[in-house]
């Protein structure tokens, strides 16, 4: 650069060519020194958007029965529906709104192929879907929502229902209503092969991705070794910090965990299941007819082996043993 | 550049010795005859002689410095502002075609495939050219190490997304998530900022090119007062009217004066026109065409995140106002080019147009449930799609970014030949004027022996 410059004074005016060479003479006699023009000693490495850290954990929860729902409707054919009811009101509006996951395998995801969604979830959201409007073709719009936002959508009424690996818990009920238990999902911890740890035990300390606003996230924070809690908005953004060695495991539900397994064989899952995960279908709490209505929907589903035609389906892959769950209700 | 550094102080040692020295011994001798006439005559000779030099050795270093920068503007700036333009336009058309790709669905068509990997190509030699000359600014080198650095790593990703893609795991789109966060988070901003500063570089640069030779113009006036008032001296003194040694002098001054006003006046006004035609409405043009291609990277998006993506349906509303509505930058470069360039953009505002309301069809279909339609309108091929009709305002904006630059390098040419022969001529016309101021008062002086 010395030179460079100098070179410039050269051009315009001489007189002070003495000075340039003063500037000049180091750049020339740098002897015996190793010079390294690019040092990198470290990589700024890519992250999901939105990654973070969760902030403390607030209240403690409301006690209450999380598996107990309202009792179904009788059935309706689709169509009829008393009027200034919600299903009527959906029914009229030509389309159901259902708040899903395009981002976890095999409950709701994107097919690549097709670009469409689908999953165990999904099949719920078109058992749903079908009572209301007797076909499912065009009568749905998916909206694929962040863990975070399901239970604002639902209050804001921005969706009908929201059918996303849902745990059902005293918080929630607090804010929304809970279909019937569709799926019973446990948490366990997902690692790389490798990785010597035999539990939730031995990460203390250790970086754990979970999905912002899950039970699982609350669980992590929670645990007595203290691993560090890494939140992210889509489960699958979890497996890539994984993959890339960010975090040191994700902990979930095992199905979700089964699905990443099956991306991933690298994968495995350990330790004791840290938590009954009950999943429900949510609904605006103001729409109490629709929850008494998605029972119903729900009791069919199970009795009439569409639900067991879905596990086979999505989930038999992943060597997981089939539980239809029993309905409980409050009333 | 060992050769220069070590010849020219040699020479200018000695000539600084004698220059120094000269007054020093002078001095008395000075005095002494500054009492007499010829010894007046002498000195006025030699001053006036010397100033004669000086003028025109300033003259021609600045006229040549002038014409040095104009061919660094023509040669380096302008060409590296394209560069870092280009570097942006490539990074943010990859990233919009690996989201399309994406939409599409299964195996990904041929030619989003083929514009991806041209668009990458292309982003690293200008890349190249661009890091070759930061001229030692630390925030440009800054933003150079970024894009170096962070390049690879966004590529990583989207084939890492590929392969996942490819065996439709939805990991596919958790890591194309990322690397299209790498690239509007990081690798687009620092590509934004090289190309600021390389505009500020040129605009600098213009600055010097247009400022007026103050030194050499103030030595020109100097000088022609000396000559006036030795000839109003000499007539005094000897009672003739011309001396033509004087006179002549006189005239190569003024010849000069006037050849560098004329050719330096012409020489701004092309420089100034180089501006005004050309690189000024050449970046309102970019930054038009940079935010048409964020709001179609955000269309994209919109998409993708099937239905939590309004915060990029935001984006895509206020990046719209650059290219659609009320004092936009179409309609503020428009007038300011030639015609070529006026078309084009009267196109662009054409298409960003119908663009906006394909744009309004896809966001109705996508929120009334017509997802699958409104990917078809967004990323198909059809002729009244969103993709083609984006396509024919980039190739708008593309064609009159390359009129502009055009008239900034026919411009900067014509200012530069107005400098031809200048620097020599100048040279020349004082060692004209050396002579005549030397030759005219020794025809004097020998009057007194």
């Amino acid at each position: 650069m010395t030179t460079m410059d100098s070179r410039k004074w050269t051009k315009r005016a001489g007189a002070v060519l003495a000075a340039a060479l003063v500037l000049a003479v180091p750049a020339c006699s740098s002897g015996g020194e190793v010079v390294d023009l690019a040092v990198v000693t470290s990589v700024e490495r890519p992250e999901p958007v939105r990654k973070g850290t969760p902030p403390a954990p607030g209240k403690p929860a409301p006690q209450c029965d999380p598996k107990a729902s309202l009792r179904p409707s009788s059935s309706y054919s689709p169509g009829n529906f008393p009027a200034g009811s919600t299903m009527d009101q959906i029914y009229k509006r030509g389309h159901l709104i259902a708040g899903v996951d395009q981002n976890t395998y095999l409950f709701g995801f994107r097919d690549a192929r097709t670009g469409a969604i689908v999953g165990f979830d999904i099949d719920m959201v078109n058992a749903v879907a079908k009572a209301i409007f007797g076909t499912v073709e065009g009568k749905v719009v998916y909206r694929a929502i962040s863990s975070a936002d399901r239970v604002p959508l639902l209050k804001n009424r921005e969706v009908d229902i929201v059918v996303r690996t849902m745990t059902m818990n005293c918080d929630r009920w607090s804010e929304i209503n809970f279909s019937s238990e569709y799926y019973t999902a446990v948490q366990k911890v997902l690692v790389d092969r490798s990785n010597p740890a035999t539990g939730m035990e031995g990460l203390g300390g250790k970086p754990v991705c979970a999905n912002t606003g899950s039970t699982s996230l609350k669980r992590i924070k929670d645990h007595p070794s203290k691993p560090v809690a890494v939140e992210v908005d889509n489960w699958s953004d979890c497996l890539v910090l994984l993959q890339q060695g960010q975090v040191a495991a994700v902990s979930t539900d095992d199905v979700i965990l089964a699905g990443m397994v099956a991306q991933d064989p690298n994968l495995k899952m350990i330790g004791a299941q840290l938590g009954d995960e009950p999943y429900g279908i949510g609904i605006p709490q103001p729409a109490q007819d629709m929850t008494k209505f998605v029972n119903a929907v729900l009791d069919k589903v199970r009795s009439d082996g569409t639900w067991m035609a879905s596990y086979n389906s999505w989930l038999g892959r992943t060597g997981q043993t089939a539980q239809m769950p029993q309905p409980k209700y409050k009333d | 550049m060992v050769t220069t550094l070590t010849a020219a102080p040699a020479e200018t040692d000695g000539g600084d010795r004698k220059l120094l020295g000269a007054p020093a011994r002078a001095v008395r001798k000075l005095t002494r005859s500054s009492r007499t006439t010829p010894g007046r005559l002498t000195i006025i000779s030699i001053t006036l002689a010397v100033l004669a030099v000086i003028t025109g050795v300033t003259g021609a270093l600045s006229v040549q410095q002038k014409q040095d920068t104009i061919t660094d503007l023509a040669e380096h700036r302008e060409p590296l502002a394209a560069a870092a333009q280009q570097i942006y336009r490539s990074l943010s058309d990859a990233d919009a075609t690996a989201a399309s790709a994406f939409l599409s669905g299964g195996t990904e068509p041929e030619e989003l495939r083929s514009r991806y990997e041209i668009n990458v190509a292309q982003a690293g030699a200008a890349l190249a050219k661009a890091s070759s000359d930061i001229g030692g600014i630390p925030e440009a080198e800054q933003q150079v190490n970024r894009l170096a650095q962070q390049l690879p790593v966004y590529t990583g990703l989207v084939e890492t997304a590929r392969a996942n893609n490819r065996q439709g795991f939805p990991a596919g789109a958790a890591y194309l998530r990322e690397a299209s966060g790498l690239m509007q988070n990081k690798i687009l901003p620092a590509a934004e900022k090289l190309y600021v500063i390389d505009v500020d570089r040129l605009a600098a640069e213009q600055d010097d090119a247009t400022d007026l030779p103050w030194i050499p113009l103030a030595l020109t006036v100097l000088l022609l007062g000396g000559l006036i008032a030795a000839q109003v001296y000499l007539r005094r003194r000897t009672n003739r009217v011309f001396n033509i040694g004087l006179v002549i002098a006189t005239v190569a001054v003024v010849v000069s004066l006037a050849w560098g006003a004329v050719a330096v006046l012409v020489e701004s006004t092309r420089i100034d026109d180089s501006r005004g035609e050309g690189s000024q409405p050449v970046d309102l043009l970019v930054r038009a065409r940079i935010d048409a291609l964020k709001a179609r990277t955000n269309e994209t998006l919109t998409l993708v995140a099937r239905g939590s993506g309004e915060s990029y349906e935001q984006d895509f509303v206020r990046l719209s106002k650059s290219f659609s509505g009320d004092g936009n930058l179409l309609q503020r470069g428009k007038g300011m080019g030639g015609g070529a360039m006026t078309n084009q953009v009267d196109q662009a505002t054409k298409n960003a147009d119908a663009w906006l309301a394909v744009h309004r069809k896809i966001r109705e279909l996508d929120v009334k449930g017509g997802y699958d339609d409104a990917v078809k309108l967004a990323v198909g091929q059809a002729p009244d799609g969103a993709a083609v009709v984006f396509g024919r305002l980039d190739a708008n904006l593309n064609t009159a970014i390359t009129e502009g630059r055009k008239s900034f390098s026919e411009a900067t040419s014509q200012g530069s030949n107005a400098l031809t022969l200048l620097a020599p001529g100048l040279a020349v016309l004082a060692l004209v004027a050396a002579a005549g101021i030397t030759l005219g008062i020794r025809e004097r002086l020998r009057e007194y022996r």
